[in-house]
């Protein structure tokens, strides 16, 4: 038993569609309204979660505890990296992108973001800051942080 | 109660297979499976499952397609959201229950379908950090990469090491449409796509469906006489799948998880000595030496192994015979299926060009891919 194919890629009809999923309204969640308060405010949050603390903050901890929300104030540094290139079709970006893990001393975790560096002078254990977009133009997401930049002088 | 593998069947493995539908995929896939195990599925099969993902197929509610084409109408059919591999682990629950004598595990990718692939994997990312937009969701595997070779020291030159191997092995298997002959400095020397990943050392993406008949021992010998043992299987997620800023970066937690819980169902404590081969995660090149290092197969300096020529179709314990993903290319959830598709065929002696002599035990490990953490590990071996 097997079916009978055509060959010929023009015999090939293709019915085209479209997964309905262009509108959703997530709800940030208990720690979620939090973070993005504090990212209007210019704070970055993690959670305590006994004794470990880890970045980004979340409502529960990995050890299914209620974790304790605390800001967290760097300095930054960053745990790895990669640059991006090209897309995953093969489309060359007009300028490749710096984008690492941005963590602290101690902490679990951290923050993926862009770093505004030369991609050949990024390595891990380069110290950085958060450069947050003007309070007015804030809105409680992670891109009002718009990069993260090398700190001056390390 | 052992479990075995009675049968198995697959269709496609192209990048591109334009004549058929997934679903006539899945149908073509499961003929040959029956075929080759000599069972009706209208008659002998007691349950199926198919492990598929909505957003893989384009319609809500995929599981509603899973029975027909596969023969389970009117039979218990579940569909699990995950690799194939945590598939198989479901059946051999279900087997070693004693309420399933015979389980159909099926799984299928037709990646060429989906227009918006580079979409789809954005739309797994947690919205927290999906506003970011960073143009090439593969960043993770960067990121991991990266960490990966700072903490074992492996450097590119290895990393590229695993894709000449993985890529080259492949012009010998028929599945393996991304083999090619490409040389340590032709990878090196081409651009990465996502540092410190070149386009070598990123698998493609492949279409396919497998189906695979499993069966308990009492039954089996009513099934042919090709029986491959499932002696473990287990799977895990890791902290870091939904929040990945929280994964242990350069490290596979829920691999070894899912090793050392298949080991212990089949009796191993030292793999590299009562396994002869593996068949394991390469989708990205590093992620061989990683799973490599999470399964036990060398410690923590598989990068230096490898150098030896320790992991290559001749050396102490050969790694990825088949060419691997870098060579088949990724068939979404049945990613783990394929590989073990090749751990089966080597077994039989079926495996021509890519045969292995005198192989009677492998390790098969899985992972689900980015942004997943969860991993799936099996042992298989013949008598």
């Amino acid at each position: 038993m097997s079916l009978w194919k055509k060959s010929r890629v023009v015999d090939v009809i293709h019915v085209e569609g479209r997964m309905e999923t262009e509108k959703y309204v997530y709800t940030p969640g208990l720690a979620g309204v939090k973070v993005a308060e504090a990212l209007i405010e210019g704070k970055i949050m993690g959670v305590r979660c006994g004794g470990e603390l880890y970045i980004p903050a979340k409502t529960y901890c990995p050890d299914h505890s209620e974790g304790e929300l605390v800001e967290v104030r760097g300095p930054w540094v960053i745990k790895s990296y990669t640059i991006v290139y090209e897309d995953m079709y093969g489309e060359k970006l007009d300028k490749p992108v710096v984008v690492a893990l941005l963590g602290i001393e101690g902490a679990r975790g951290g923050l993926i973001h862009y770093v505004d560096v030369d991609p050949d002078k990024v390595r891990i254990g380069l110290k950085v800051e958060p450069v947050f977009k003007p309070r007015e133009e804030r809105r409680g997401l992670i891109t009002d942080i718009m990069f993260f930049k090398p700190v001056e002088h390390s | 109660m052992r479990v075995a593998v009675v049968g198995v069947g697959w269709y496609g493995f192209k990048p591109v297979v334009p004549e058929l539908s997934f679903r006539e995929m899945m149908f073509e896939a499961a003929v040959r499976a029956y075929e080759d195990a000599g069972v009706d599925p209208r008659r002998d099969v007691d349950a199926f499952i198919s492990c598929q993902e909505d957003f893989w197929e384009g319609v809500a509610i995929s599981n509603e397609f899973a029975p027909e084409p596969i023969g389970g109408a009117l039979r218990p059919t579940i569909t699990i959201t995950g690799d194939g591999l945590q598939c198989v682990g479901q059946a051999y629950m279900m087997v070693r229950s004693g309420a399933f004598k015979v389980v159909v595990v099926e799984a299928h990718a037709k990646p060429s379908s989906i227009v918006t692939l580079q979409e789809v994997y954005e739309l797994s990312l947690d919205p927290f950090i999906r506003t970011l937009k960073i143009p090439n969701p593969l960043f993770q595997a960067g990121l991991d990469a990266v960490a990966y070779m700072r903490r074992s020291g492996a450097s590119r030159e290895h990393l590229a090491m695993v894709a000449v191997k993985n890529k080259t092995r492949g012009l010998l298997n028929p599945r393996a449409s991304y083999s090619a002959k490409v040389t340590l400095d032709e990878v090196l020397n081409s651009k990465p796509v996502v540092y410190p990943l070149t386009r070598y050392e990123i698998a493609g993406f492949t279409d396919v469906a497998i189906n695979v008949v499993l069966a308990s021992e009492d039954v089996a010998r009513r099934f042919g006489d090709k029986h491959v043992w499932i002696d473990g299987v287990w799977w895990a997620t890791e902290v870091g799948t939904g929040v990945i800023e929280w994964h242990e970066w350069g490290r596979m937690p829920s691999m070894k998880t899912a090793a050392l819980g298949a080991y212990k169902l089949a009796g191993i404590e030292d793999p590299l000595r009562q396994t002869d081969f593996a068949e394991v995660e390469d989708r990205f090149s590093y992620m061989e030496l990683l799973a490599l290092e999470e399964l036990g197969l060398g410690g923590d300096g598989v990068h230096r192994l490898l150098e030896q020529g320790y992991y290559n179709p001749g050396g102490g314990y050969p790694v990825n015979p088949s060419g691997g993903s870098l060579s088949i290319g990724v068939t979404l959830e049945a990613t783990g299926l394929s590989r073990l598709l090749e751990a089966i065929l080597q077994l039989r002696g079926e495996a021509g060009g890519v045969q292995l002599k005198d192989v009677r035990r492998a390790i098969v490990a899985s992972w689900r891919g980015p942004p997943t953490y969860t991993s799936a590990v099996a042992v298989v071996s013949k008598d």
